[in-house]
């Protein structure tokens, strides 16, 4: 586990290669499992193709930066930066970069290029400041979502079992 | 179960709702049965990647938390049993009358925390902590692949980054020797108490308000 922590962050400069030949990815993120047919070869961080980032995460990439409801990251698109790179026409945009812009923890497994990533801090500030109970959208066991959003109106008693 | 459903029937024509969270990697196989043989009617979600734990900072289970029509939350982070378990040794009863009493009376219930106890009752995880729900969603990934070893590993990490949790290490411990209450779960229980945490968070049930008398 150390030398995992550690081989990320000695490699926390991307090193993107010249050349774009195709490496395949596994997202996981909330309780999407996204298959990713190509990213750009990189040491350290996950690019995907614009379309893939919005697949992953929903943000969308506009002008005006990579955007999700009202919130908009910044993001240089007319020339390469740390965060979106051109390469033979084709951009490219860094998901962990945005991840930790938004200081989203996220894990990697380099071997099987496995990226996990974990809830956005914003998505909780009104949790941690306010008391307010965070939306979730987990399938019950018929496959139908369930938000807590849709129970508005109504006192709810969440509990936490385990069969083990 | 059956507890919770009897208070459900009886509490559910007053706007009241329970959503089950079984945090079980072993997903529908593992918990279903026990929803089942509990002929629950109230909302269930089987949670293979112990995704509420981390969204509330919920550290055990059973573990609830109150939230209002509005989505505030009134209560979080407690040991949510519904009753004494038959042998006596963990459990409580008084637990199911304060959820009548809120459900019955809402913000006027001396049971439920204004929001200053709230904030004060939500777990705080490190940072290095908060990577562990992506490492053991990695984990759990492999575990449904087959890959038990790359699972053991992920799921390890998870409990190293955030040693604070018990679904983590609990989970974990149900495919080992001894299972999820043996010598292994005895010993680590032991060092925490000893040191002076808690296995749940103390169940406040003296009402609100009454540390002032």
């Amino acid at each position: 586990m150390k030398n995992l922590m550690g081989f990320s962050l000695l490699l926390g400069t991307a090193v993107i290669a010249g050349t774009v030949t195709a490496q395949s990815a596994t997202v996981l993120y909330n309780e999407r499992v996204v298959a990713i047919e190509q990213t750009l070869p990189d040491a350290s961080d996950l690019w995907v193709t614009p379309a893939d980032l919005t697949r992953i995460n929903d943000f969308v990439l506009k002008p005006e930066g990579a955007c999700l409801a009202d919130l908009c990251i910044p993001v240089l698109q007319d020339r390469d930066s740390d965060m979106y790179v051109t390469r033979s026409g084709q951009g490219w945009f860094n998901v962990t970069g945005l991840a930790d812009k938004l200081e989203q923890a996220h894990v990697t497994d380099y071997a099987d290029s496995i990226w996990s990533f974990g809830a956005m801090p914003l998505e909780r500030r009104a949790f941690f400041r306010g008391g307010e109970a965070p939306d979730f959208a987990l399938p019950d066991r018929d496959g139908n979502i369930v938000r807590l959003s849709d129970f508005r109106g109504k006192k709810v008693l969440l509990l936490t079992w385990a069969s083990w | 179960m059956p507890v919770w459903q009897s208070i459900y029937e009886e509490l559910k024509s007053e706007n009241f709702e329970i959503i089950s969270f079984a945090q079980d990697t072993g997903g529908e196989a593992a918990a279903g049965p026990i929803f089942d043989a509990g002929n629950v009617t109230y909302t269930t979600v089987i949670d293979v990647n112990h995704h509420i734990s981390a969204l509330y900072n919920l550290v055990n289970v059973p573990s609830g938390v109150w939230i209002d029509e509005a989505g505030k939350i009134q209560r979080i982070n407690e040991g949510t049993y519904a009753a004494v378990h038959a042998n006596g040794a963990f459990g409580t009863d008084e637990y199911v009358p304060i959820v009548r009493d809120w459900v019955a009376k809402g913000a006027d219930s001396e049971y439920v925390w204004d929001l200053e106890q709230v904030r004060a009752n939500i777990f705080q995880r490190t940072p290095e902590a908060e990577m562990a729900q992506p490492a053991f969603r990695i984990g759990t990934h492999y575990f449904t692949l087959g890959n038990d070893a790359k699972a053991e590993q992920y799921w390890t990490m998870a409990q190293e980054l955030d040693p604070t949790s018990w679904n983590y290490l609990r989970q974990d411990l149900q495919y080992e020797d001894g299972g999820s209450a043996g010598p292994a779960w005895r010993e680590r229980r032991t060092q925490i108490e000893s040191a002076g945490g808690t296995y749940y968070a103390p169940l406040g049930i003296e009402p609100a308000g009454a540390a002032n008398n």
